[in-house]
């Protein structure tokens, strides 16, 4: 009977016990986010987070067991990362009439993207690993998280970093657009894009198809770019910042 | 779905063939998609079936990242040290970007305006 018991237990430290609370949690999140009308508030990168955050203290497993067990879930950012050429693709084709205005939008917003929250976390006295988490945290997760692994940041903290980015650009573009008076589609989607990756892309739709066609595109160049200049410069960066 | 998921980690392994034989300092996902894009532009024959394995993990998005994300919580002892840095950086930072990319991009495509309206009324 004991053993029974003992057995039981020890289910929460297989790769199956963490697998299923993680499709869970996110079913959940889904579902909520649907019943939201999309709300960024509500975005299943936090509402999943939560019953993972309150279940694994519970159940004894920490974080990096967790990470193990969902190692095969995490593997998946890698072909996720290579699946942004198609929807990259998909969008060049669109807009081959404006390329050339948008790949210098594309390389000095990026700049301003990244640039901004290094300076920031800088001025505030941060270490080199936790700016190094911050500098991808306008481009989409996958690409983010890929990037780190060759500056020297955390994973986590990327990830976490980048969901709040999206969700405070597509909470801050309504007021932001009001108060500098921007009307056209195109540039209501292309900032949303470089700023705010995915999580401002789908707000951009909001705006119609034009704005989420340019959201999508920013947010592949921005993410491409980001991707092929960072890990060059930033032992440049990280240079200055010692 | 098979086919444009053995698609995508094709051009991942092509990556990271490319920098093991290169020493690129770029993450081999990276490049496997600048690979795939290419083909893509190029034409390549079956790049094409890449489109629902491409669309579902791209939907799902939030299910790949989300484990990664619990770890500022549950690891916060690591991070609570620069709090404060975080919150500037990311909230703020993100609020400055917003700001400053938009008056470029009224800079750059404001001019362009008229002459580009298309006109499709929906």
């Amino acid at each position: 009977m004991d053993t029974d018991l003992q057995g039981l237990a020890g289910l929460v430290h297989t790769p199956l016990f963490g697998i299923l609370l993680t499709l869970a949690s996110y079913q959940f999140a889904l579902w909520v986010y649907g019943k939201s009308n999309s709300l960024p508030l509500f975005h299943p990168f936090l509402v999943a987070s939560i019953p993972v955050i309150v279940v694994l203290p519970m159940v004894g497993v920490d974080y990096e067991e967790y990470r193990e067990q969902t190692s095969l879930i995490a593997f998946l950012l890698g072909p996720a990362t290579v699946a942004l050429a198609w929807p990259l693709y998909r969008q060049l084709h669109t807009v081959r009439s404006v390329l050339t205005p948008i790949v210098i939008a594309t390389l000095i917003g990026a700049f301003i993207a990244a640039g901004i929250s290094v300076g920031l976390a800088w001025w505030l006295g941060a270490p080199e690993d936790v700016i190094a988490s911050l500098a991808p945290k306008s481009i989409t997760t996958p690409i983010a998280v890929e990037v780190v692994k060759s500056t020297g940041g955390s994973e986590s903290l990327v990830a976490g970093a980048v969901a709040i980015t999206g969700i405070v650009g597509a909470l801050a573009a309504g007021p932001i657009y009001r108060l500098l008076k921007v009307k056209d589609d195109r540039i209501r989607g292309f900032a949303l894009g470089l700023v705010a990756h995915a999580i401002g892309t789908a707000r951009a739709f909001e705006y119609g198809e034009k704005a989420g066609a340019f959201s999508g595109l920013a947010l592949g160049l921005c993410g491409l770019v980001t991707a092929l200049a960072l890990p060059w410069i930033w032992p440049w960066i990280a240079g200055l910042l010692s | 779905m098979i086919d444009g998921l053995l698609i995508l980690l094709f051009f991942q392994f092509l990556g990271e063939v490319v920098i093991r034989l290169t020493g690129l300092p770029l993450p081999a996902p990276v490049l496997g998609m600048v690979l795939l894009l290419m083909a893509l532009l190029l034409n390549a024959p079956f790049t094409q079936r890449v489109a629902t394995a491409a669309g579902t993990l791209i939907k799902h998005i939030s299910l790949l990242i989300f484990p990664l994300g619990v770890g500022i919580v549950l690891q916060w002892d690591r991070y609570q040290e620069n709090a404060l840095a975080l919150v500037v950086a990311v909230v703020g930072g993100t609020i400055i970007s917003l700001i400053l990319v938009t008056l470029m991009l009224k800079l750059l495509m404001g001019g362009k305006h008229q002459e580009k309206e298309d006109g499709h009324g929906h």
